[in-house]
């Protein structure tokens, strides 16, 4: 008998990580992410705008042309933006500040405008919904890998708390930026493709084992 | 204002936008539809000049909306939705014309071209604008340095798309890693050309 449990996929989280893998999204973490507490604001950012976005968004209908499904989709984006910033400058006022542009972008990020058509809205609402969270938490994943390592080396603290004398002042720059992601998108591969490999070894191992049981 | 000083100030804005506040080595606007487009030589060309014509008269227009707009406390709230208005109507109409009047290449564009118009590049130099822009000159500037410097960013991947993704690269910094890390290595090259910081 078939089972209906749904399993959810856990491919948005390293496999398929939109920072480190696919590259979908990248500027906000590339240039803004430069401590623990930007990475905060930009996930709630992206949280907030993103996640709501394609919840809405699938009620769009899919009768309607694809030119104009992605102009509706970046219009409810740019709506979701109004309450996002009214409620990031209320709880980080200068951290926002210093990072609008990046969260104004998000309008026109491409986990809502090119994922949604070729995954999310593939899958039933609930599945879908944890879905795009997992794909959420990978992005969060990267932003605070990314922010707290250039936080270290760059200004010496944590999340505003002081560890040691600044390492590394130009780790803020976007170069940086640019070569850190780079790294750990490296070790993200090589992390993934010895869990694919062992996957397969394991899979290979049980198939001899049925077989050999036969 | 003189004509030679309007295109002396264009000019100057659209040199700035291109080295010094480059949208794919500054600032990361668009980088992963860059690495996209720079796959294929045809795709450069076809996104750099929808990028560079909607960049230039979306910036164009936009001016005579943050003027007003910006003069408000919190006009800046509705700044994302406007702009994705502007670009929407400006995106619909060229589709128009180009299914109008150039048949053939509106079935080759049609299957990318949301890809080369809405993107972090697009609504990134409108965004840029409404901080450094001041005037019209100034709008029409860095929206067409913008789109020239995504090309200039698009041919400079392009060029070592074919080594960066060969057998001598090891296999987990082959293609996206090693991209973003050559990347990185123009961007520090033209910081340390132009001394110039971003203020991020």
């Amino acid at each position: 008998m078939s089972s209906n449990k749904f399993s959810p996929s856990l491919d948005g989280l390293f496999k398929q990580n939109i920072v480190l893998m696919s590259g979908l999204v990248t500027a906000p973490v590339i240039v803004a992410a430069t401590s623990g507490e930007r990475a905060l604001v930009l996930v709630l950012s992206f949280f907030l705008m993103s996640y709501t976005s394609i919840l809405l968004c699938r009620f769009i209908p899919r009768k309607i042309v694809y030119t104009v499904r992605t102009m509706l989709y970046a219009t409810v984006a740019a709506v979701m933006f109004i309450p996002t910033v009214l409620l990031l400058e209320m709880w980080f006022p200068e951290t926002t500040k210093s990072v609008i542009v990046y969260i104004e972008l998000l309008t026109v990020n491409s986990l809502l405008l090119a994922k949604t058509e070729s995954r999310f809205y593939l899958l039933p609402y609930g599945q879908m919904a944890v879905d795009a969270l997992i794909y959420i938490l990978g992005y969060a994943v990267a932003a605070f890998a990314v922010g707290i390592i250039r936080g270290l080396l760059a200004y010496g603290t944590l999340f505003g708390m002081r560890c040691f004398d600044p390492l590394m002042p130009a780790a803020k720059s976007p170069f940086f930026g640019f070569l850190l992601v780079g790294i750990l998108a490296a070790l993200c591969r090589a992390v993934s493709g010895k869990r694919v490999r062992a996957k397969a070894m394991a899979d290979a191992s049980s198939d001899i084992r049925r077989e050999g049981t036969q | 204002m003189t004509l030679s000083t309007v295109l002396a100030r264009i000019v100057t804005l659209a040199m700035t936008s291109i080295f010094l506040q480059n949208a794919i080595f500054d600032r990361a606007f668009g980088a992963n539809v860059a690495i996209y487009a720079s796959r294929k030589e045809s795709h450069v060309t076809g996104f750099t000049l929808g990028i560079t014509a909607m960049t230039t008269v979306a910036s164009a227009v936009t001016y005579f909306i943050d003027k007003p707009l910006l003069k408000t406390e919190h006009g800046y709230y509705f700044l994302p939705l406007i702009y994705v208005g502007v670009i929407g109507i400006l995106y619909v109409a060229g589709l128009i014309v180009l299914w109008k009047y150039f048949h053939s290449t509106y079935k080759r564009v049609r299957k990318y071209a949301h890809l080369a118009i809405f993107n972090c590049a697009v609504i990134g130099a409108l965004f840029i604008d409404s901080n450094y822009g001041s005037d019209l000159p100034g709008y029409i500037g860095y929206g067409f340095g913008s789109g020239i410097g995504f090309f200039l960013a698009c041919f400079l991947i392009n060029i070592a798309h074919e080594r960066l993704d060969s057998n001598k690269i090891p296999r987990i910094f082959r293609g996206y890693p090693i991209m973003l890390i050559y990347i990185g290595i123009i961007s520090l090259a033209l910081n340390v050309l132009t001394g110039y910081t971003s203020d991020f």
